[in-house]
């Protein structure tokens, strides 16, 4: 009789990682847009905390999504969708990455990263990635809803689980 | 203006980034001749890029067959620049390897 596998799989770590850096890295996004508007800290400091919680997790999102890559193209039906998911989500990463780096910039005591001009081009870089980041949740949904992208698919009597 | 400077710049970027990363075509079932372009020890994958420049990412099977002057290999002999012969069956639009034939 088919057994139920174990659920602590290899390709099942990928979505329990990647929910956090998809909700720290919208947030970030509207705190920063919030900080455009209103000058208190709070948005400022907090936008970049959660701004760079979110790129560790991205890149922990990055890493099981290889791992899980591995395992379950082999039994894609359209593992194109599959290819583009990963490349889509290296270009987002990189984006967070680099709108991190330079907001970390404003935080450095020299007059000419202090400029508003700083916060404008992080704010764009976020627009672009969280639009980014938005398709790539949207490539990883269709994975998992439309090809059970590392689903275990029950026998159809359910017996394994009697 | 300097705002339509900033957002040409960040779709610039993004297009930019967007290119990079590999593209892989499907093809229909049958055996092609070409070189390998990348090979993932680790996930049991190879790119092969065929004569008529197409790029196809072939995740080896348990029934999978790789062979050297006739003789079973193994997968670890596998490297960037060999040239190889694929036989292919397209499933939905995934590429299955049924045999791997190294020509060199």
């Amino acid at each position: 009789m088919e057994q139920v596998p174990d659920f602590w799989r290899t390709e099942v770590l990928h979505s329990l990682a990647v929910h956090f850096p998809i909700a720290l890295l919208i947030v970030a996004f509207l705190f920063k847009i919030v900080a455009l508007r209103y000058k208190r800290e709070v948005w400022e400091r907090g936008g970049t905390v959660l701004l760079g919680l979110g790129v560790i997790g991205a890149w922990v999102a990055i890493f099981t999504g290889n791992l899980a890559d591995g395992i379950v193209s082999k039994e894609l039906c359209d593992p194109t969708v599959l290819k583009e998911h990963e490349n889509m989500a290296w270009t987002t990463a990189w984006l967070y990455t680099a709108a991190f780096l330079i907001d970390g910039l404003r935080y450095i005591k020299i007059p000419l990263f202090k400029n508003k001009i700083f916060l404008i081009v992080v704010i764009l870089i976020l627009t672009g990635s969280t639009v980014l980041l938005t398709y790539v949740g949207h490539l990883g949904a269709t994975l998992v809803y439309q090809q059970a992208a590392g689903v275990y698919t029950p026998s159809p009597d359910c017996s394994e689980f009697e | 203006m300097k705002a339509k400077i900033l957002s040409t710049l960040l779709v610039a970027t993004i297009l930019l980034f967007s290119s990079c990363g590999e593209k892989t075509d499907v093809v229909e079932s049958g055996t092609y001749e070409g070189t390998i372009k990348e090979v993932e020890p680790s996930k049991t994958e190879i790119y092969v890029e065929t004569d008529d420049n197409k790029t196809l990412e072939l995740y080896f099977t348990d029934e999978t067959e790789l062979t050297r002057d006739g003789s079973t290999v193994d997968f670890s002999i596998l490297e960037e620049g060999m040239r190889v012969e694929v036989e292919v069956k397209k499933e939905g639009k995934r590429l299955d390897p049924v045999s791997v034939k190294v020509l060199e």
